[in-house]
């Protein structure tokens, strides 16, 4: 695994949190939170964008050709498998997880890699905003199942104290690791993960997660451009 | 599951915004919000299609009025 990879993890995470913040821009509870929906996906599916374009930079694209048919190759999350069928799973994805996503981001601008010290600083700017949106909603109260969930894989993804984000931070790529991402993240949202219990063993050092599976298949297919194929007129066989 | 809101009953922001530094700062329109955080957060993804070089959000209750139309 290789910073490239990390990069990789962000991108196709915040992509996949774009596209569930999307899904609910005319479900959640009010006119102003469909709207703040609607353009925080934005914001994210546009800071994917930015993410994937400082692969190549970095050196070493981890991008194959096996992520055109295998959805389990995409290093998403498992929060993201699925559609999220109740607001309390938006909020604590707001909160929690997309603040875990900026923590590392700003790990990575604070570390010694330019392109990412240059490309990823707007990105601090944008995200404040999601974060003020996910703190206020979540101080109103949210459900503790989600919560936790979201918890448990934000510990997961950045990874185990002996992990190669811990590498990266010793050696000045990232300014955080592991531990010290965690701190910043419990001193943004004013307060403490709950005990988790993760097994590393089962842990995916390139996925960044412990439970196998992937997005599901009509995201997947909307993702590669299949789902717009369904609609292209039928090719007129030429005389 | 109902979710009360932060603080209560939800307040209405007048949102104000300009363009260059030369210009005043003129309201750009409203927003609903519970508190000041979701009322940047929602005046900001409302009002965000303009690049604006400054936004500010003020209570419309602190809003002192010297008059109302028709009243002078």
């Amino acid at each position: 695994m290789s910073l490239s990879d990390l990069v990789l993890s962000i991108a196709d995470n915040k992509q996949m949190l774009g596209l569930r913040y999307a899904e609910w821009a005319t479900r959640a509870p009010s006119l102003e939170a469909d709207i703040a929906a609607a353009a925080m996906g934005l914001d994210d599916l546009g800071h994917s964008r930015v993410l994937y374009g400082c692969l190549e930079p970095l050196g070493a694209d981890p991008r194959g050709p096996e992520r055109e048919t295998d959805p389990a190759s995409l290093r998403a999350l498992p929060y993201f498998d699925e559609p999220w069928s109740e607001w309390a799973q938006f909020v604590a994805a707001n909160a929690i997880l997309d603040t875990a996503f900026t923590v590392m981001v700003e790990s990575c601008v604070s570390g010694s890699v330019e392109v990412l010290q240059h490309r990823l600083r707007k990105m601090l700017m944008e995200e404040r905003y999601h974060f003020l949106h996910g703190r206020s909603w979540l101080r109103s109260g949210i459900d503790a199942v989600p919560l936790n969930r979201a918890w448990q894989e934000a510990v997961e993804w950045f990874g185990p104290a002996d992990g190669e984000v811990a590498s990266l931070h010793r050696d000045g790529r990232l300014s955080m690791g592991p531990a010290e991402l965690l701190v910043r993240l419990e001193e943004q949202l004013e307060m403490k993960a709950p005990k988790l219990s993760i097994d590393w063993k089962q842990w995916d050092a390139i996925r960044r997660r412990s439970a196998p599976g992937a997005i599901d298949q009509s995201t997947f297919a909307m993702l590669r451009g299949l789902e717009e194929k369904k609609y292209a007129p039928s090719a007129v066989p030429k005389a | 599951m109902t979710y009360k809101r932060v603080s209560g009953d939800a307040v209405e922001y007048e949102v104000f915004a300009r363009k260059t530094r030369g210009e005043p700062l003129h309201q750009v329109g409203s927003v609903v919000a519970p508190d000041d955080d979701l009322a940047m957060a929602y005046a900001r993804a409302t009002y965000d299609e303009e690049r604006w070089c400054e936004m500010a959000i003020v209570r419309k209750e602190n809003v002192i009025a010297l008059w109302q139309p028709g009243e002078n």
